[in-house]
């Protein structure tokens, strides 16, 4: 970006902040108080810096002021990558005993085969850092974070197909249509910047082709301006963010004035003050006109960074370019930042999928875990990295020697936390020795939801909004605190 | 529940009980102190926030027997809490000023409590005398006595006389009449959707007839952009779209509804034939081929094809989205509370719900078809004459094959040719129910696989609502009787009210999905039922409805507001002014196609696909072959938004970004927002940059002889009006210096008005058309041009 426009910049950024608006007399902090990205001015209980979110929260002090949500789509094997059975390993093909599996419901897609054979991974498992955590050789990277992470290995679930298990994840409700997690926090908390959307979604495409939905990031019944604002690889990363050709950031410098004179003249007229909120939404569509570009510049990024996260950071759209984004999204002040990476629905096949998967993840999941904590952003930085379901001890399909699927499985999955108030270098619940049943500490999704919460200095009992005569809420009327993985 | 309309010299003293009630101001809340306080207005949502949970309609959740909820319950003889006219000796207000833990109400531990205001308000009902009333939706409606505004001479009608008469209670006056421009185009915006072209526009301000305004009207609601406007906000109602909604979100065929919806709305059918085709064209006497598409309604559900899901637990969800479509539609209802206990606040028990999911469950529909694209069944095909009459020579040629035995490749070949011609014949989804009724079950906390099979269930409406009358079948036919019958409180009600909602920006009742307990109670009551029994006097004429509002006075006012009105009213639920709001999101876009001349008028027909940005659906599909978008060319490329093509898990984003709904399930009321990517999208996206650019060519073309008569006519044409001499100037400048730019810069002219597909008028200067076509985006991007006011 050009020195000039730079600095204008940022001289109108700093004019609009300390001057408030031009046109009648309402103040331009006002303004975005109606229905901009930064609604709603909470005062006295937070930072000046904050904008938007609602009067007495956070309820507590946070630990975490953000959260990078690495959202891994399809359902990660966890026997595979985070949950080691030795006593498994020497029983290949035996049937799934029925005490294990206790008339657990299975999807149609395995429930008609004639045996469940188990399939123990053919991948080893080590020991990493001075916590010991038991990570698979496909994640060596992670555990080379091993002592920054909160693995639980005993997530459950109630759902046991993918629309309605990431809805669940997401939403709080196997049923689509209530908000998303960011939306919630964003309608809660406000954002850090007021050039950025508070919830902020980047996408990427894995291995298998697996579909994802607009509602996942939606608002549900919240104001819609808390939705997920998607941030695409390429050239125009927020939607109709670029003018036209032909029109250069001067001519449309131009035009907004005189927009804004006529819109002014108008509301002299109408005396609508919804006019003059207008004029301060195009004045944040100007502004985010540069603060995106600006964030996803990348040529003052040190190449050691970009080798922390591995070749593919340079290519647009790509999870590793999605991990720096998301550091530099959390640099910038945005309260909630999703990623999705598709393509761990492996039904078939898995060894040589997941390894696929995992290249493809693990380097740059690890390095932006120790790339915030050099910048000393993990300590307020709260990062998940989780799917929506686990998989099946049992092959679908032929079992070989060397190669398995499997199905869908809700009763435990694994999940890694790190930053943000989080013990690190612990590892929470147990399952069986068939990694099908939860022996210790069950989390429900409702209760990671509410500690995700609670690290945020929210109580998520009384983040609620009334919708259809009730006071609905992210963990609808469920949810405990987990305090083991609390630092 | 039997009474009719009651005549109106029987309701003289309640209606002066209603009417002293309503002089009080209008701020919803608390009464202040010394005024009378109203039981439906003050008590009751205090009552139903606070007490219901525990004291309310459900039964598994009540406490110490106690009802609050009904009056047999506040005001019990037996045991009494409430000691009427003596809040001293009243136990519920003992409890409700205790401090101590064990004693107070609502207890501590429940996270509510009463602010002193709220506790005041209950002391003084009970002072008052504790008069109650039953929740007003579920009241018959009885047509209230119009009243007598002192003002001679301003009302047009009665709805004039009831708005007038509560402002002049208030000490408050209307505001003048909307100027002639404004109100034409308020008018054509609200009954057709688009603007009147700049010629009808001037022709109206120029005619001297009296009845000039009513001739309007008359032609617009004549017009079949008409239907095409009531449709669009249908189809939010009826949760339209082109997709599935679930997964792999595979196309699905319902078009032909949406041309059966905009056909209805312009034959004027009544709301009351509307509503039974819709939800039982099928089961009416030897239904018409158009009665069956009607039925299509409750078959814009979602539905599931992902493998692995089960087929009874589907059933269960689609007659779910069934039962909430059509009682947040026709009857206010959040009647999806119940499904798994009793309402916590309606009279809606969970029996209830599962005897009204009987009208829902018996439909000839699998609850998945897995993996399966396109129409599933039921259906109907829907062949053209011309596709008639090749299909039976495709099948002749088939059955000749097949009789002279010709060679088994010529027969597939033939038989390959008539299938796929067969496929190709559009078709959509209606009901039709299995020979046999399903039987449904209450079940446990809503779970399909927990049907209480003690009790098989019948289908009938709602116990508090009176059932199903006698002699009334038991199936979608019974259902619509009952919803049209007259002793139904809310149908009339639900319906005048949407209509309110369009012409207005809100409703007299705001929350249209929720006419229920928790909903807020309409700002104007007599106003509302009067209008709901002059819409079935009228023989539930829609048409006529439009009217009664649009040539009222209140309608017809200035939408400017002063200061100290707007502090007090700033949502005009008084209606001491006119109507300004932004234009929905369809309107956005069409309003702008209109006036570049660039908008395809074709009604009715298969949806297209706009310019959207690439890689949208791409991003998120699977592997299941959902994902190229193949955008439209040509006319097809700019015909009006409520034929966007609608998928439901990738929104198209021009729409999302104005609150257009995901049509994921059903919504009555949207909301308006006003965001950054809304402007960033009305400047950037090629549709407006397009569109200003053939705005620009028309007034180069022939839009005067100067600039400044090229500018007048721009602004006609994108706001229907005349700009004001210091709205002039600026332009003027703009122009001045865009014409320095470009003149400068004919590389960057040149890609400027290269935007959009549309061909290029041909003879104009590049520098001067890039000029034009910057401030046609600026006049493009008025908060004027995207709102009716």
């Amino acid at each position: 970006m050009d020195e000039l426009r730079f600095a204008q910049t940022w001289n109108r950024r700093l004019f609009l902040r300390r001057s408030g608006f031009s046109l009648g007399s309402l103040a331009l902090g006002s303004l975005l108080g109606r229905d901009g990205f930064a609604a709603g001015g909470a005062k006295g209980t937070r930072d000046a810096t904050e904008f938007g979110g609602l009067a007495g929260l956070p309820h507590h002090a946070p630990k975490a002021k953000r959260v990078i949500y690495l959202f891994q789509s399809g359902a990660p094997s966890q026997l595979d990558l985070f949950d080691p059975k030795p006593a498994i390993t020497s029983r290949r093909g035996i049937e799934l005993p029925d005490s294990v599996r206790m008339g657990q419901r299975l999807t149609t897609m395995t429930s008609g085969q004639k045996s469940f054979p188990v399939a123990p991974s053919i991948f080893s498992f080590q020991k990493h850092g001075n916590s010991g955590t038991e990570l698979s050789e496909l994640i060596s990277h992670t555990g080379g974070i091993a002592d920054d992470i909160c693995l639980i290995r005993s997530m459950r679930t109630e759902a046991i197909n993918h629309d309605p298990a990431i809805t669940f994840v997401q939403t709080g409700s196997q049923i689509a249509g209530r908000p998303s997690m960011g939306a919630w926090v964003a309608y809660g908390l406000g954002s850090e910047n007021q050039d950025l959307p508070a919830f902020v979604v980047l996408l990427s495409r894995g291995r298998t082709d697996q579909p994802l939905y607009d509602r996942l990031w939606g608002s549900g019944f919240l104001p819609t301006r808390y939705q997920g604002v998607k941030l695409r690889g390429g050239k125009s990363p927020v939607l109709y963010l670029d003018n036209p050709p032909g029109c250069s950031y001067a001519t449309r410098r131009q035009m907004l004035d005189d927009l804004a004179a006529l819109d002014d003249l108008h509301y002299r007229e109408s005396g609508d003050p919804e006019i003059l909120t207008r004029v301060a939404q195009y004045e944040l569509g100007y502004r985010m006109q540069s603060s995106v570009p600006e964030l996803t510049d990348l040529s003052q990024e040190p190449q050691s960074i970009l080798d922390l996260y591995g070749p593919d950071v340079r290519k647009p759209g790509s999870y590793a370019a999605n991990c720096l984004l998301a550091r530099r999204l959390a640099e910038r002040g945005v309260r909630f930042i999703q990623l999705y990476h598709m393509g761990w629905d492996q039904h078939g096949d898995l060894p040589a999928q997941i390894r696929m998967q995992c290249r493809d993840t693990d380097q740059a999941s690890a390095a932006l875990v120790k790339d915030l904590k050099q910048r000393g952003l993990l300590d307020d930085t709260l990062i998940i990295w989780g799917g929506e379901f686990g998989r099946t001890i049992y092959s679908q399909g032929k079992l070989t020697a060397d190669n398995y699927g499997r199905d869908h499985h809700p009763r435990c999955y694994s999940l890694w936390l790190a930053g943000g108030g989080v013990k690190p270098g612990v590892s929470l619940g147990q399952t069986d020795d068939f990694s099908y049943n939860i022996v210790k500490d069950p989390v429900d999704v409702h209760d990671l939801n509410a500690t995700i919460m609670y690290l945020l200095g929210v109580d998520h009992t009384r983040l609620t909004y009334r919708f259809q005569g009730r006071d609905f809420r992210l963990t609808d009327v469920h949810g405990k605190l987990v305090p083991q993985i609390m630092a | 529940m039997s009474t009719n309309v009651t005549p109106r010299s029987r309701l003289r003293e309640r209606l002066m009980v209603v009417l002293t009630a309503c002089v009080a101001l209008a701020a919803a809340g608390a009464a202040r102190a010394g005024d009378a306080v109203d039981f439906r207005r003050d008590v009751f949502p205090i009552l139903s926030n606070n007490c219901f949970t525990c004291h309310g309609p459900d039964a598994k959740a009540r406490k110490a027997k106690l009802r609050l909820d009904l009056k047999s319950g506040a005001l019990r003889t037996d045991d009494p809490i409430i000691s009427a006219g003596k809040r001293s000796e009243s136990t519920l207000f003992e409890r409700i000023t205790s401090h101590d833990p064990d004693d107070q109400m609502p207890p501590p531990k429940s996270g509510k409590s009463l602010t002193q205001a709220q506790i005041e308000t209950l002391g003084r009902w009970i002072d008052q005398g504790a008069v109650w009333k039953g929740h007003w939706a579920f009241e018959p409606v009885i047509e209230p006595r119009v009243p007598a505004p002192k003002r001679a001479g301003w009302a047009r009608n009665p709805i004039d006389a009831f708005v007038l008469a509560r402002l002049e209670s208030l000490g408050l006056e209307p505001a003048a009449p909307a100027a002639d421009p404004v109100l034409a185009r308020r008018l054509a915006l609200d009954l057709t959707g688009l603007p009147l072209a700049v010629e009808d526009a001037q022709a109206f301000a120029a005619d001297l007839r009296p009845d000039k305004y009513d001739r309007l009207v008359d032609r617009l609601l004549a017009s079949p952009h008409h239907g095409e406007r009531m449709a669009m906000d249908w189809l939010d109602d009826a949760r339209y779209a082109d997709t599935n909604g679930y997964q792999n979100d595979f196309a699905r065929t319902m078009w032909p509804w949406r041309d059966w919806v905009i056909r209805a709305y312009n034959a004027n059918t009544p709301f009351d034939l509307f509503l039974t085709e819709q939800l039982a064209g099928d089961l009416l006497p030897n239904p018409t081929l158009e009665q069956r598409i009607a039925t299509g309604f409750n078959r814009n559900n979602r539905t599931v094809t992902e493998a692995g899901s089960l087929d009874e637990e589907w059933r269960v969800e689609n007659a779910v989205d069934r039962i909430e479509t059509t009682a947040t539609v026709f009857l206010g209802l959040t009647m999806g509370c119940a499904r798994c206990h009793d309402h916590k606040y309606d009279p809606i028990t969970q029996t209830d719900f599962y005897q009204f999911m009987g009208f829902f469950y018996s439909l000839n529909e699998q609850g998945v078809y897995t993996e399966q694209r396109g129409n599933v069944p039921p259906l109907v095909s829907l062949p053209t004459e011309a596709d008639r009459k090749h299909l039976a020579e495709l099948d002749k040629a088939v059955e000749a094959a097949r009789a002279r035995k010709a060679p088994k490749n010529e027969l597939d070949k033939l038989t390959k040719e008539r299938d796929e011609f067969k496929a190709s014949i559009p078709s959509v989804m209606i009901m039709e129910d299995a020979p046999k009724p399903r039987p449904t079950y209450v079940l446990k906390r809503g779970q399909y696989d927990q049907p209480d099979r003690s009790r098989a269930l019948e289908p009938d409406a709602p116990e508090a609502l009176s059932r199903l009358a006698r002699g009334v079948p038991r199936n979608r036919l019974g259902l619509s009787k009952w919803l049209l019958a007259r002793d139904n409180p809310l149908t009339a009600r639900v319906a005048v009210n949407r209509i309110w909602q369009m012409h207005f920006g809100v409703g007299l009742v705001k929350t249209q999905e929720n006419f229920g307990v928790q909903g807020e109670p309409p700002s104007h009551p007599e106003l509302l039922d009067w209008l709901a029994a002059e819409f079935v006097r009228m023989g539930w004429d829609q048409k006529a409805l439009h009217r009664l509002i649009v040539t009222s006075a209140v309608y017809r006012q200035a939408s400017r507001v002063e200061p100290s009105l707007l502090a007090r009213d700033p949502e005009n639920r008084l209606l001491g002014r006119g109507p300004r709001f932004r234009l929905p999101a369809e309107l956005v876009r069409d309003n702008a196609l209109f006036a570049a001349g660039l908008l395809t008028q074709r009604v009715g027909g298969p949806s297209i696909k706009p310019y959207q940005p690439a890689g949208l659906w791409e991003e998120l599909a699977g592997g299941a072959g959902e994902a190229p978008y193949v955008q439209d060319h040509g006319p097809g490329l700019y015909r009006r938004s409520l034929y966007i093509y609608r998928k439901r898990t990738v929104p198209h984003p021009a729409l999302a970004t104005f609150d257009a709904p995901s049509r994921e399930i059903c919504q009555v009321r949207r909301a308006r927002t006003n965001t950054p990517l809304q402007a960033l999208g009305l400047l950037n996206d090629v549709t407006y940059v397009e569109a200003a650019r053939r705005l620009a060519e028309q007034v180069l073309k022939d839009g005067g002889t100067s600039d400044r008569a090229r500018l007048e006519t721009l602004f006609r044409r994108a706001l229907g009006r005349a700009p004001h001499p210091q709205e002039l100037a600026v332009l003027e400048r703009g122009l001045e210096r865009r014409l320095a730019v470009y003149k400068a810069d004919q590389d960057a002219a040149a890609k400027l008005i290269n935007q959009g597909e549309s061909p290029r008028v041909p003879g104009l200067d590049p520098a001067r058309l890039a000029a034009f076509t910057a401030t046609a985006s600026v006049v493009l991007n008025l908060d004027e041009t995207i709102t009716v006011e």
